[in-house]
Order: structure tokens, then sequence, then C-alpha cells
């Protein structure tokens, strides 16, 4: 039996279910408001000299941290800021400068570790939960295709649906940040590489400018990652669960969390092992601080590879080997 | 029997301390109708669970063909086609979007059936439309033409009359018999309702509380279960009076005026003359066909549904 007629079933359905029109239309409309509010913004604050613009920033920062209220991540991250700034000054280049793709570059980063994965769990929780809510799991599987090659096809569907979304976004934010910002600049010298020393001192060493484009195939890559991490895990919690609303309650928890763990609780080292965590990885690809000191790209990217492994385990196990009662 | 299709052996399977289904054993052989009956909750469902792979026996094996379910599941199920609880689709999807996403799980060729499936369960005019638009008629149909896309040599349906009106039950219990008799096809239906086996069914296999009771032909097992008859006799309480005296203790009151005998037609004449004689005007007196539960009587030997 082929492979691929599965796989095509399993689009069909998410196409069907209309779950990629509303992750369309979710992105459009996020993106649209992102864009219009930074226009805003920009006009009321930025009247001056970016020269002096930033100056003043950076005055602001320093003061923050001589007042000394500023919790530890939150120290860490202006300090961090307050130097780039200062690198930007001293080589004359305006740190604000935008273009259409440094927006989408930006949406990379900000979108990895909340929205992206999110939108991947809209997909990842009811893709196995909704044949047992519906019953047709019972058809699903007696038809003449062993339990895992039905849960494979599944698996590639899913992914192939992380991977438009996180492209589609990547498109959306390029054409949105082009119409307000100009479509050209992918040639841009992009700096990368800023480090802080462990005397949480900024180390420009290894700073080096690259091509933009190259910095933001990186960093969309590191966005689908991680973004496909979280849905491999929301699609255990689908075959565990066997209920959507379950499923997607448990994974938006976790996310939530790991918006809140590092800011609350930022000295509880064991909470790098956690994937949610390690979901701004395209954010700290270029040198901002990450959540907990230590954590690198490769470390992040191992520590989501073990996780998605591990969850493809159990989903495999599981489905494989329990009766079905639906 | 080295020709049965389907083979249920010894089939167990316990949910904790509860024994669902016990030791259930049966043979279909080619081209019969075989009905599984029992009321709910007797273990029918969960049986077709086993039959079909989607649950695993503690105990016992289910063979297709000669194939082991457990062992050579994908083989197996090549040979059948099913419908177990409800006839559930994806309701989002047209009829011929539901056939052609389980035609793609077969091999090539089951798509090219499907013009002639939809006219077979008379959908050919609704088949554009989405599921969630059919009645439950409808979609017992549209089940019956997935089960049927794979030309399978067994078909399992899990009581097709389930939320069915009369003229649908009875297209289905048409469209059965054809299959078996045209062709060859063996069936397994399950119900809770013994008119429905009766009429649609070769051998008949009853169940209660998850254990095989008795299998026979239809006829034998209707034919030991005891026939009663009705009467409808006023003024009510003299009638009863009378029967009582001819049949004591096998009267059953069933209203003001209606009365329930367990006896049989050579014992009838009698008591119609002995009510007449006290002066009882004797409205009707109808024979009343067995009941499950009258079949239940008789074969647990007292024992109520």
């Amino acid at each position: 039996m082929r492979f691929l007629p599965l796989v095509e079933n399993e689009v069909l359905k998410l196409w069907k279910r209309r779950r990629f029109r509303l992750v369309l239309a979710i992105l459009v409309a996020l993106i649209g408001i992102i864009v219009f509010a930074q226009v805003e913004g920009r006009r009321r604050f930025h009247t001056k000299d970016w020269r002096i613009d930033t100056q003043e920033q950076v005055a602001r920062m320093r003061n923050w941290m001589r007042q000394g209220r500023l919790p530890d991540t939150q120290r860490r991250w202006v300090q961090f800021e307050i130097a780039r700034l200062q690198y930007h000054l001293d080589r004359n280049i305006n740190p604000e400068d935008t273009s259409g793709p440094l927006f989408a570059r930006g949406f990379a980063s900000a979108s990895s570790y909340l929205l992206l994965p999110l939108l991947a769990i809209v997909f990842a929780a009811d893709i196995v939960s909704s044949e047992f809510s519906e019953g047709t799991v019972k058809l699903l599987l007696t038809r003449p295709i062993g339990r895992r090659r039905v849960l494979a096809s599944k698996l590639v569907a899913l992914l192939l649906a992380v991977g438009l979304t996180v492209l589609v976004g990547g498109v959306v934010a390029y054409l949105f940040g082009g119409l307000a910002y100009g479509y050209r600049g992918w040639g841009m010298p992009f700096l990368t590489g800023f480090r802080m020393t462990p005397g949480e001192a900024l180390d420009s060493s290894a700073v080096r400018a690259i091509p933009l484009w190259q910095d933001a195939v990186l960093s969309f890559g590191l966005a689908w990652f991680a973004a496909a991490a979280v849905a491999v895990i929301g699609f255990m919690t689908s075959v565990l669960l066997r209920s959507t609303a379950a499923s997607m309650g448990t994974m938006f928890a976790a996310l939530i969390l790991g918006t809140i763990l590092p800011r609350v609780a930022s000295t509880w080292e064991f909470q790098k092992y956690l994937f949610v965590t390690n979901l701004p990885l395209p954010d700290y690809a270029t040198g901002t601080p990450p959540p907990i000191p230590g954590m690198t790209v490769p470390f992040s990217v191992a520590v989501l590879a073990v996780w998605a492994a591990g969850a493809l385990a159990v989903s495999f196990e599981v489905f494989a080997r329990r009766d079905v009662l639906a | 029997m080295g020709e049965s299709v389907l083979a249920a052996e010894h089939l167990t399977k316990r949910f904790g301390d509860r024994v669902a289904v016990s030791d259930v054993s049966f043979e279909v052989p080619a081209g019969e109708v075989f009905g599984f009956l029992g009321p709910n909750g007797a273990g029918k469902t969960t049986t077709i669970r086993m039959l079909v792979g989607l649950a695993r026996p503690d105990r016992g094996r289910v063979r297709i063909r000669g194939l082991d379910v457990a062992t050579d599941f994908a083989r197996a199920m090549g040979h059948v086609g099913c419908i177990v609880e409800s006839p559930d689709l994806y309701p989002y999807l047209t009829g011929r979007e539901n056939l052609l996403h389980f035609a793609r799980m077969l091999p090539d060729g089951a798509a090219a059936r499907i013009p002639e499936l939809a006219a077979l369960v008379a959908l050919d005019g609704r088949l554009d439309e989405r599921v969630a638009t059919y009645s439950l008629g409808m979609r017992q149909r549209l089940g019956i033409a997935q089960a049927l896309l794979g030309a399978p040599d067994v078909l399992i349906l899990d009581e097709p009359a389930n939320g069915l009106d009369p003229a649908g039950i009875r297209e289905i219990r048409r469209l059965v018999r054809a299959l078996a008799e045209e062709r060859g096809i063996s069936v397994f239906v399950s119900s809770h309702l013994l008119s429905e086996v009766e009429q649609m069914c070769d051998r008949v296999a009853i169940i209660h509380r998850g254990e095989t009771l008795a299998t026979g032909p239809v006829e034998e097992l209707v034919a030991r279960a005891a026939s009663g008859h009705r009467f409808l006799a006023r003024p009510g309480p003299r009638a009863e009076e009378i029967l009582e005296r001819v049949f004591p203790g096998r009267v059953e009151k069933e209203g003001p005026e209606a009365f329930l005998v367990g006896a049989a037609g050579a014992e009838i004449p009698a008591a119609v003359r002995a009510l007449v004689e006290a002066g009882v005007e004797v409205a009707a007196v109808e024979r009343r066909a067995p009941t499950l539960e009258d079949v239940f009587l008789e074969v647990t030997g007292g024992e109520t549904v």
C-alpha cells in the first residue's frame, strides 16, 4: 500500500475542516495590526534625528540600571540593549532602521515562542482526537493498513501544515512590512554574534555582518523547528487525551508557562530542559541573552529534538497498542 | 467447516473486573447471513471491536479467511468491510469525498467502484452533498457503500436497523440478502430485535451478559420459544377469573380488558368456549409472535433480559 494517498487524505481533511483558512486569517489579521500599530507609534515618537533618539534611549536605560530595581532577567536584557545600541551609535548605524525584510525577520523571532507554536497546536490538537470524537477512527483503523502507517500519514500532514504556516507567516510579514517600510533590503548587512561575557559585559569580538536574507533563512528555519517540536508534542497529547479541547488546553497552558517562568523564576536553572523555555530560538541566535544564561542555539535544538523524539515514541506506541473504544 | 470466512475462537474481553465478553466462538461460512442477537449491553459491540481489530481480545482469536487478525492485521482487513456501532463518516466531506477518502486506503481500483456502489445503496442522487445534511438512513447506506468499497468477503454490520424507519429497515434487509445471495458475501449482523434477525439471517447466535447461549438456524430458535396468545375480552374482571381457571398461573394482565396467556394454539378453542359460556364478550384472540425475551426465557430456562 502506497503512503502518499494516506497523506493526501490527511491534508484534505485539514483543508476541508478549514484549519488552514483559519490560521491564514489569524496571521493576516495579527500581522496587519502589528504593522499598523508600529507605523503609528513611530510617527509619534521618532520625530527627531535617530542619533538623538538612540542616545536618549541609552541614557534612560542607564538610569534604570543605576536605580537598581530591575529584576535579574531584565537587568541582563537592559544591559545588553545598552551595549547593542552603543555599538550601533559608535558605527553610525541606525538600530531602528527598518524595512520589509527586516520586519519579516523580526516576525520570526517575535512569533517563535508563542504565535507559531499556538497555530501549530490548532492543527496538532485535533488531528488525532477529532477522529475519536467523530467516531471515524473506527473506519480509519479497520482498513487494510497498519495503525503506525495511519499515524505516520497524520504526522507528515501535520509537519507540512506547520511548515506552510511558518512560510505563510513570513510571506505575509514581508508583504505587510514592505507596504509600510519598503520591499527592498534583503542584502543589507545584519549584525549578529553579540555575546555576553560571564562578567555581564557585551563581548562584541564575534560580531559580524551577514546579509539579512541569510539571517532570515536561519531565523525562519529555527522558528519552524520550534513550532514543529511543539506540534509533535501536541500530537502526543492529542493521541493520549483523545479530546481536542483537553489537548489544546494542556498545550496552551504549557506555552503560557513558558512565557511566565523565565520572568518569575529566572534562577531556577532546571527550566532550561523544559521545551517551552527553548522556543525563542531565533531570538538568541543573533546574540540576545537567552532566557536562562548558558542556553545556546545548539543546546535548545537538542532539547527540543529530545522532547519531540520522546513524544513521537509515546504517540506511536500508545496509538498502535491501545484498544479503540470510541 | 473448512470454508468459514469469519471465525471467532474463544473470544474473551475484560474491562477491569467486569467480563464484557466471555468465551465467544462462532463460524460464518461464505454467503451466509449470521445474526448476533442480544440485548443492549450484552457484549455485541465489544465482540465486533475484536472481530475488526479495534480491541485486543484477552483470550482467543479472530480469523478472517484463515488470517489471524492479531498477527496479520492488514491482510485480514483486506477481506472485511464494517460498520462499528454507528455509521460515522466525515460530516464536513461530501458522500463522494468520503468514499474517495476510504478508496485511497485500499488497493487501486476501489475508486472505480464508487458509481456502482452509490447506485446499489440508492445514494447516487445525493453523493455530492455534505454528509452533515444526510439523514441517519442515508448515512447508514453510505456506511454500507464504504464497507463494500474493497469488494470484501465479509461484511460486519452493527445494529444496521438502528434509528431507521420501517421502509429503511426493509431496504437494508433487502440489500443484505442480495449481497449474500447474489455476491456470496458473508454478512455478520448484530441486533437486539428478534424480528429483524428472523427476517434477515440464516443462522443466529444469542449473546447474553457476554456469553453465547445458543447458536443455530433462526427458525429452530424461534420454534423453541414459548408461544402465547392475547385475549381481548370484557368485562375484564370476569374474563380474568375464567382465564385463570382454564390456565392456572399462566395469565398475565396487560390492560383492563387485555390478557396474555402462555398457551399454545391447541388449548385456545376450549378457553374461548368457556369465556363465551360465562357471558364474556371475546373481541379478539391473537397469536403473539415470540420476542427476544421469550427466546431468552427458553434458552436461559427462566432468566429474563
